[in-house]
């Protein structure tokens, strides 16, 4: 069974209604790294918030291990371009937010096993800051404190420290600069080879998405009345050499005048 | 000479805008100071604009010398103890006890206000009547009160309840509103549940800005507290302004006055400080 069962989705907005995906289906398999990639508007966020469990779909349904989620929960990271950690927190506690919340209630903290359990939870911490390329002396510092690389390297280590099933990523390395972010692709594959967890990456950078996925999936609307559809559903080779780069984003960019009925290319 | 310097590209030295900043009190108490002057060479016993000295002289009444109703009371003792059984610190204990259960009434406001900015249903239920309610001007209220709960303390209470809290309900719906839904999303991800996203996040994101915004409503509530205490009270701040206004007492009235404003802002001063101290991520953005 796929670890998401995207089956026969439809999402539309406002009135009248506007379509924004139209029938999607999809599975995605566990330990997959799938990007969406499309144009701006095309759905890819939506698509993301649709399995994340925060909008609903029209018609059709998001089955994760073929159990309906109607709303977010930890069985799924979410990693957001903007917001992403708590800007109250230090960037420990920013780590740790997750399985304080999950093991302690709101007078769980006032109990001595809190303490020490906060204490174990903290060295973790710490672990998860080394894997991110971070020193313990920023273990202290407000999200406002980091630059942008950094407070996203946090939020990938808050999302992961509570060992989700799946991590959905929504844009998460387009605000940062080029330098940045490919310092940032090469910790995601990292960590995504270590950990095993299925990734959702959602970008419109062809680049990033081949640098990142085992599989990529273009979303795409036939014209600007209709919902987006599966424009290519690409597996793309693992590990992805530099030299073939090129040769697929022109697979991938090569969609103009592309009619979905006869233009569907299955994964390779 | 063009005028450029004084306009928005203008960056003042620190000691010209330090001097420009207290300009405009000299320039007051300087004004005072002739007028009351002049006044007082026209008229020996002109009451209106009290002198410095007689005004020194009648808070040091105030504030040394017991009260109207405790004239029994010894004038000795140490300064503080004289301090303790003068009618100031009689009206400000009075002022205080009001000003703080009416500051702990804020607390329900501050959190009906989160919940009603979080929980789609509350926000339903109560958002109307809240809209509707900050809408009613709490002084034209004031008859009712004092028929529906007497000339008790309740009235003067009910009075600021209900002249301050919706703002701070509302305030506090619209920041809890402004929270991005990214960061709600992401709470539940990591496991939170309701009230977890509520307290341990919304909460304490909103909790600085919401104490800025009680600190810009303190003067209402004083503005309220006044009021009711003028009106009906046998103690407090106002009250004494309010029975001295009516022997021209301005020696006392004017030092009571300033009295009132330099309490409100240590506690605005008070507020900051601890706002600063409790969240010093705030300060960082």
């Amino acid at each position: 069974m796929a670890l998401i069962a995207i089956d026969d989705v439809s999402v539309a907005y406002g009135t009248p209604a506007r379509a924004v995906l139209d029938q999607i289906s999809l599975q995605i398999e566990e330990g997959q790294f799938v990007c969406v990639l499309g144009q701006t508007g095309c759905g890819k966020s939506t698509l993301l918030r649709l399995v994340l469990g925060s909008e609903k779909p029209l018609h059709g349904k998001i089955l994760i291990d073929g159990v309906e989620h109607h709303q977010p929960d930890r069985t799924r990271g979410y990693v957001p371009q903007k917001y992403s950690l708590f800007p109250d927190k230090t960037v420990l506690d920013n780590i740790t937010f997750g399985p304080e919340v999950s093991e302690f209630s709101l007078l769980g903290h006032l109990t001595p096993r809190y303490y020490r359990r906060r204490r174990e939870l903290r060295q973790e911490a710490f672990d998860y800051l080394r894997r991110i390329g971070l020193r313990e002396a920023d273990a202290g510092k407000y999200p406002e404190q980091l630059s942008g690389g950094m407070q996203q390297r946090v939020a990938i280590a808050q999302a992961l420290i509570t060992k989700p099933r799946i991590l959905l990523m929504d844009e998460a390395f387009s605000a940062l600069d080029p330098g940045t972010r490919r310092g940032m692709q090469d910790l995601i594959r990292e960590l995504w080879r270590a950990t095993g967890t299925t990734i959702v990456f959602v970008t419109h950078n062809t680049q990033e998405a081949l640098r990142l996925a085992t599989r990529v999936i273009v979303l795409a609307k036939p014209s600007p009345e209709l919902g987006s559809l599966v424009k290519l559903d690409l597996a793309v080779p693992d590990p992805c050499f530099e030299e073939e780069i090129p040769h697929l984003v022109q697979k991938l960019e090569s969609g103009a005048g592309w009619h979905p009925a006869t233009d569907y290319l299955p994964a390779v | 000479m063009s005028v450029g310097f004084l306009l928005i590209h203008a960056k003042p030295h620190r000691t010209s805008a330090m001097l420009l900043s207290w300009a405009l009190f000299v320039t007051g108490i300087a004004a005072y100071l002739y007028i009351a002057a002049a006044r007082h060479r026209d008229n020996a016993e002109e009451r209106v604009t009290p002198t410095i000295a007689q005004m020194a002289r009648g808070m040091y009444d105030a504030a040394l010398k017991p009260a109207e109703d405790d004239e029994a009371t010894s004038t000795d003792g140490s300064l503080l103890q004289r301090f303790r059984n003068s009618m100031l610190w009689k009206d400000t204990k009075a002022t205080s006890r009001r000003f703080i259960i009416s500051m702990v009434l804020l607390i329900p406001a501050v959190l009906l206000g989160l919940h009603m900015g979080l929980f789609p249903y509350i926000g339903a239920f109560f958002l109307r009547f809240v809209l509707f309610f900050d809408k009613i001007v709490a002084l034209s209220l004031l008859p009712i009160l004092f028929i529906a709960f007497g000339i008790d303390e309740l009235a003067k209470i009910m009075l600021i309840v209900i002249g301050v809290t919706p703002t701070i309900i509302l305030d506090t719906f619209n920041l809890t509103r402004a929270v991005p839904s990214e960061q709600l999303v992401k709470a539940f991800t990591l496991g939170a549940g309701d009230f977890d996203a509520a307290y341990r996040v919304v909460l304490k994101q909103i909790l600085p800005r919401v104490l800025n915004s009680i600190r810009l409503n303190l003067k209402s509530v004083m503005l309220f507290l006044f009021a009711g205490e003028m009106i009906a009270s046998t103690d407090g701040l106002a009250f004494r302004i309010a029975l001295l206004r009516r022997h021209m007492g301005m020696d006392v009235i004017i030092p009571y006055v300033l009295w009132v404003a330099l309490l409100l802002f240590l506690v605005d001063f008070g507020m900051r400080v601890l706002n600063r101290k409790l969240h010093p991520w705030f300060q960082e953005s």
